[in-house]
């Protein structure tokens, strides 16, 4: 089959979802109401994936982790 | 790394322990780290592994949305997930709801362990195939198939809740 005839992979349609895809698979995109359908619904999906927010630990969770961190002391006494 | 651990886990006080129990590796064992290792990925593959130990442990990732261990697909977990019924939500529940409480958030903590790491390294954090697979030492394969079912299962719960 040809690039134009075969229907689009999973790695291709997250790849159109990414503005991506080579221009003959686009081409049969354009053309397969099939191919459409899929990739409308992983696109939906992978929108909401991207969009989802980024979440911080509350204040004052640096200095706990710091707090049981062992810092180890020179090892040469550089006050000579 | 801190988001990762918190939509793993589904508990900020526990997913702050995680992430504390991370730094602390990676602060500890920085000697340990190999350079042709991106660093970040490092600090993903200890926390993801703390996260997974954490939820193997527990199961707690079989008690709240999902059904039973043997469910595989969404009709089985439904069929089998814990029914929790009307109770007053606390501040945490609250707090729980307003920040993982969205139909996409549910959805993901719904996937099993293994698929939620994949997905939400790929598409929240941006990591490449590739760098999935180095970090979270599995073959690329394996990854590809990971996120393809995850975001399957994730349009089957999320077209679920539209119909």
């Amino acid at each position: 089959m040809t690039d134009i005839l075969m229907h689009l992979t999973t790695d291709e349609i997250e790849l159109w979802a990414q503005g991506l895809l080579p221009a003959a698979r686009a081409i049969h995109l354009a053309d397969c109401s099939l191919c459409r359908v899929e990739a409308d619904r992983e696109r939906k999906v992978i929108l909401e994936l991207v969009q989802l927010p980024k979440f911080a630990p509350s204040a004052g969770f640096a200095d706990r982790v710091m707090a049981q961190v062992k810092v180890h002391a020179p090892s040469g006494d550089w006050t000579g | 790394m801190f988001s990762l651990l918190y939509r793993m886990v589904r508990d900020r006080a526990l997913a702050e322990d995680l992430a504390q129990e991370t730094f602390i590796k990676v602060l500890n064992g920085i000697k340990s780290y190999r350079p042709e290792f991106k660093f970040s990925s490092w600090i993903f593959k200890i926390a993801n592994n703390a996260a997974i130990d954490h939820l193997r442990r527990k199961s707690i990732d079989t008690l709240s949305l999902d059904g039973a261990p043997s469910a595989e697909t969404p009709e089985q977990m439904r069929a089998t997930s814990l029914q929790l019924g009307d109770r007053t939500e606390s501040p945490l529940d609250e707090a729980l709801n307003r920040e993982l409480g969205t139909a996409i958030e549910r959805a993901i903590a719904r996937l099993r362990p293994e698929y939620r790491s994949c997905i939400l390294l790929r598409h929240v954090e941006g990591y490449s195939y590739e760098e999935i697979a180095d970090t979270l030492d599995l073959p690329l394969g394996t990854v590809k198939t990971y996120i393809h079912r995850a975001r399957n299962e994730l349009r089957g719960y999320l077209e679920d809740r539209r119909d």
